[in-house]
């Protein structure tokens, strides 16, 4: 305890001394009117189309295991609970789900994310602000409809038409055969992708490699940049071999999964809610292993009242993440996404 | 060796054997993915752009780079002259290398110059830099909208778009990334 009040009487006197300059630097009044209109405008359109706005905790005592995310953890130290490692979520996914299942309603959430190795830069923070709406009865496929009307009806005023609707369209299939000049189906196995791979020129790694992250190398040199942008596109059919929450697309390699592109940079994700308890179970159990591994601890233990939402009456449900501060980029013409965030972390830590 | 999470602007790295010095560094993460690193690498002898994005873990090789101070005589149209100061051993630099400094060095300023062995890799030009107006149109008179700009060009040959009231002979304040004027200069 002693250590934690030292580290905090320390801060407090940098703190106070670089504040006036912190403050005028970040605070910019276009900013949070900018936000605010747009927070707004998003807030009425989900009231009209009877969705239900919901606040869900920040702080959690568990988290659904992804390894590819980094968590900030914490400890709550209380006389009665002890003291309790808490997570910062990286997303409200979790309580969002089990108000789903206990209420079968349509909610939304726009709220704070938090993901510990975010690097600062145009794109990213390691705190942000998403957006996520949940769609009873809906599946990705209507997902994108209702996105459409949802970017036609709440846009900024002039918000470039590049980034408005009507979306392209494209399956990961096509712009990795059109655009990265590779065919997705013929490199399904590890071999077969990495001999592409260094056919194109990549370095791999000398240590094994999982086909997501190959296939990622790829995905990211050859074809994300080079991604069509005079319009919104949508890239649907992700490979199952980067697991996720989706369901799977019958008699296919693909999930039932889709990104959403605008002006190249990387604003959605939308799944057709996986519900089936035997592979939500196997997803946690798999993520819970490669976390161990990336971690170098023992594998933590499944936390499976976490999935007894998944007990037959979880509804068929479409949900989507869309990046709020990315999106009010994006219409607000700027190129960096520190520029809308009030006191973003890099720039704090530059001044502080 | 270094993580390829670690590379930032200005960063020396060994690609294949040739020195390249990072210029622009972008994370990316994925939906679902690793984290990346997308950079881009300029190699210091031809100018050449490289394009690469690496896994924030994987290993790139680093190379040990010092600073010298350089002084910028003048370029002839195809390579940069500059001068050792320690030495007053001259170095000649393709003009192409380092393009985006052609209307930004000011010929006799020294610069501290990053250097693998005897190879210059990358000058070090300060982001904001104080430029004397040495072109400008008169201000239309009358046209008092605000936020009216027009183009001046300074000592050094840039153009810069400033606010109307930046007269001929004032000194300005220039980001030297973007380009961009940041305020007028009281002498």
């Amino acid at each position: 305890m002693s250590i934690r009040i030292r580290c905090l009487s320390v801060h407090t006197t940098t703190f106070t001394k670089n504040f006036d300059t912190a403050i005028v630097a970040l605070v910019d009044i276009e900013v949070i009117k900018l936000r605010s209109k747009l927070k707004n405008s998003l807030r009425r359109w989900f009231d009209e189309n009877g969705y239900l706005e919901v606040s869900t905790p920040l702080l959690s005592p568990s988290l659904i295991p992804e390894s590819s995310i980094s968590i900030f953890s914490t400890i709550y130290s209380s006389y009665l609970h002890g003291e309790r490692e808490l997570y910062l979520v990286p997303s409200p996914e979790l309580h969002m789900k089990r108000i789903i299942h206990k209420t079968h309603q349509s909610i939304y959430q726009i709220s704070k994310c938090f993901r510990n190795d975010e690097q600062s830069g145009s794109h990213h923070n390691p705190e942000f602000t998403m957006l996520e709406y949940y769609t009873v009865g809906a599946d990705e496929i209507d997902s994108i409809e209702i996105t459409q009307r949802l970017f036609d009806q709440t846009k900024l005023p002039n918000t470039p038409d590049h980034l408005l609707p009507p979306f392209k369209k494209m399956s990961m299939a096509e712009v990795c055969y059109l655009v990265g000049g590779f065919d997705l189906e013929k490199v399904q196995n590890i071999r077969d992708l990495k001999e592409v791979a260094k056919n194109k020129g990549l370095t791999l790694p000398e240590k094994p490699e999982s086909w997501d992250d190959t296939f990622n190398r790829l995905f990211l040199n050859f074809v994300e940049p080079f991604l069509p942008q005079d319009k919104p596109l949508v890239i649907y059919d992700y490979p199952r071999q980067i697991e996720c929450l989706a369901k799977d697309k019958p008699n296919s390699f693909y999930k039932k999964r889709w990104e959403l592109y605008a002006g190249g940079v990387e604003l959605a994700n939308c799944y057709d809610e996986e519900d089936d308890y035997t592979k939500i179970a196997d997803f946690f159990r798999k993520q819970a292993t490669l976390i161990a591994l990336k971690e170098g601890l023992p594998i933590a233990d499944v936390d499976y009242e976490m999935l007894d939402i998944f007990d037959g009456t979880f509804p068929q449900c479409s949900g989507v993440a869309l990046g709020f501060d990315r999106l009010l980029m994006l219409q607000g013409r700027f190129t960096r996404v520190g520029d809308l965030i009030l006191f973003n972390l890099s720039d704090t830590l530059k001044r502080i | 060796m270094i993580k390829a999470g670690q590379i930032e602007k200005g960063t020396a790295l060994l690609i294949k054997g040739q020195p390249y010095i990072c210029v622009e560094r972008e994370f990316v993460n994925p939906g679902k993915g690793s984290a990346f690193v997308r950079v881009r690498l300029k190699s210091p002898s031809t100018g050449q752009v490289l394009r690469e994005t690496f896994k924030t873990q994987d290993n790139v090789e680093d190379i040990r780079v010092e600073d010298r101070d350089c002084q910028y005589l003048y370029n002839d149209g195809e390579f940069f002259h500059f001068m050792l100061t320690e030495t007053y051993d001259q170095i000649d630099i393709p003009l192409a290398s380092f393009e985006e400094y052609q209307y930004i060095m000011k010929e006799g300023e020294t610069y501290r110059c990053t250097f693998w062995e005897s190879e210059l890799l990358d000058i070090q030009v300060p982001t904001k830099v104080v430029f004397e107006v040495a072109e400008a149109e008169e201000a239309i008179k009358g046209d008092t909208v605000t936020g009216a700009t027009k183009n001046v060009v300074t000592e050094t040959g840039l153009t810069v778009r400033v606010p109307i009231f930046i007269k001929q002979g004032e000194r300005i304040l220039v980001n030297t990334e973007t380009k961009e004027y940041i305020e007028r200069v009281n002498k």
